[in-house]
């Protein structure tokens, strides 16, 4: 009889304790726990850029570290990388649309995990960081620095002559082009290093993989349920993909294409075009692997008229800090987004095809769930160490 | 399984090219497809498809009759959400008689259906294969 009490007691308290997580655990599917094993693990590990030779170096990113928060590189002496790409600022700048000498079309992109894109911009224009570096160097509306004042700075200043020869190996030469290619490959060093944290969701994701309920169900519900529908129902994760949730490519999301009455941003269709005409893309002279591997998506990209107003699929690390959202700046707010996604007018999309973007009509719970799920993508990042000096 | 291999053997059996036409393209993976006319063997170079990472194939392409065929172009198309691949493929045929399609990228996890553009003389055909990328 006391045997039998025990065994009910027993029996109880393990059906309070699965109850317990049931409760706080949703029901995975199989498949469900493999799409979500895609969007990890993180941090993946260090970039190594084969197209850039002082990738990853120690030096390399020292001096790109000094190059990005140096104003002397541009044109009027007032403007650096920093002042867009604010490292208290998710390395963007919490403006709707860019500001350089004007006013710019597009939103500051945030540079989080930036080094492991293979397209770089809002319309993929480059191909690799360094090049894609280059761009607002010489852009009259933004830095409108050019070739030789990048050269003058890297020779005549002592400080970044002696650090540019210890990251390449040889002093400052008379070529301004190859010295300015030169720092936009070590700004690129420098700007893969800017790997995002360690999120909620990734704790959720492993827990998830390696069978402990418990530890997963520390994952809010709410969050469960938007990660759900995320890679279910909405199918957001058909771009939004992998361990940085992008694929990396382009999509048309029924974002307005007019910048102005009468003028139109052509978003990746001009962006091939650029890319085309680029003497700094991987098929030039300046690619420093020889083996062509790295240049495969180049040399295969194709012009598709589909590619019109279309921009680049933006990673969702870090999302819920950044802001304004969308390539021109035009949400406020992660709600706005989402709700954007929930009532998007089909007729708005310019493509013929990729019936994809629909109105996914999520009710007000459902809008909240996948809010939460994108704010668990969400990171504290510890402050910066101070800048060491180039050459001490 | 067993009408799987009945299906091979039977066709092995019909296909006195086929000792020209290796089916095994190596690491013991890959695919074949057919028609009345022609035979593919394929696969992909890095064997394991990753979503949005480029790959490679490498293929056998063969008549049953045992005249040489060719390759002549190599696509692939996402049919439920209508579109293409973002990047063409380009062929090579190497002297071993293989082809090599480089250059191909799956940008979204989902069904694929690869189309395999081949001619014999006159005769041009198209063959596809799905892949179910996850
Ligand atoms: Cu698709």
């Amino acid at each position: 009889m006391i045997r039998l009490l025990l065994a009910l007691v027993l029996a109880a308290s393990a059906a309070t304790a699965t109850g317990a997580s049931a409760q706080s655990l949703l029901d995975w599917t199989e498949e469900e726990v493999r799409s979500i094993g895609r969007h990890g693990p993180w941090p993946p590990p260090p970039v190594r850029d084969p197209s850039n030779r002082i990738s990853g170096t120690p030096a390399g990113i020292l001096l790109g570290e000094h190059l990005f928060n140096e104003p002397r590189l541009s044109g009027d002496g007032k403007m650096s990388c920093a002042t867009c790409h604010q490292a208290g600022r998710d390395w963007s700048d919490g403006l709707a649309k860019a500001q350089g000498t004007v006013e710019l079309d597009r939103r500051t992109p945030s540079l989080w995990n930036v080094g492991y894109s293979h397209w770089f911009g809002w319309d993929g224009a480059g191909d690799s960081l360094w090049a894609q570096s280059i761009r607002p160097l010489l852009d009259a509306r933004e830095m409108n620095g050019g070739a030789p004042r990048v050269g003058a700075l890297l020779r005549d200043d002592r400080a970044f002559a002696c650090g540019y020869e210890k990251a390449f190996g040889a002093a400052p030469g008379r070529d301004d082009e190859l010295l300015l290619v030169n720092a936009a490959k070590a700004l690129a060093a420098f700007q893969a290093t800017f790997v995002s944290p360690r999120t909620p969701f990734d704790d959720f994701r492993d827990a998830l993989l390696a069978g402990d309920r418990d530890a997963a169900a520390r994952y809010p519900l709410s969050a469960q349920r938007g990660l759900r529908l995320f890679i279910g129902d909405a199918s957001c994760n058909a771009c939004h993909f992998g361990p940085r949730f992008t694929n990396g490519e382009f999509g048309d999301v029924g974002i307005p294409f007019f910048v102005r009455p009468g003028e139109v941003d052509s978003g990746r269709l001009g962006g091939l075009t650029r890319l085309a005409e680029s003497p700094f893309n991987l098929l030039g002279k300046f690619n420093d692997d020889t083996t062509g591997e790295n240049a495969r998506r180049t040399r295969h990209v194709r012009r598709l008229h589909t590619n019109f107003g279309e921009f680049r699929v933006p990673g969702l690390r870090q999302v819920g800090r950044g802001g304004p959202y969308m390539h021109n700046g035009s949400f406020a707010t992660l709600e706005d987004v989402v709700k954007h996604y929930s009532e998007v007018n089909p007729d708005r999309l310019h493509s013929d095809g990729v019936p994809l973007v629909r109105p996914l009509a999520l009710s007000t719970d459902q809008s909240a769930d996948l809010v939460a799920f994108l704010r668990s993508l969400d990171a504290d990042v510890p402050p910066r160490p101070a800048v060491p000096p180039l050459c001490p | 399984m067993r009408r799987l291999l009945i299906a091979l053997m039977t066709l092995v059996m019909a296909t006195p090219a086929l000792a020209d036409c290796p089916l095994d393209l190596g690491r013991g993976t890959g695919w074949v497809v057919f028609s009345d006319h022609y035979m593919i063997a394929f696969r992909p170079d890095p064997v394991r498809v990753e979503v949005g990472e480029p790959f490679a194939l490498i293929l056998n392409v063969c008549t049953k009759g045992g005249d040489p065929a060719e390759l002549v172009a190599v696509e692939a198309q996402m049919p439920e959400h209508k579109h293409t691949m973002n990047y063409k493929p380009t062929i090579v045929a190497s002297p071993d008689g293989r082809y090599r399609a480089e250059g191909l990228v799956f940008h979204m996890p989902g069904r694929w259906e690869i189309s395999f553009d081949v001619r014999a003389g006159e005769e041009s055909e198209r063959l596809s294969h799905d892949i179910i990328l996850k």
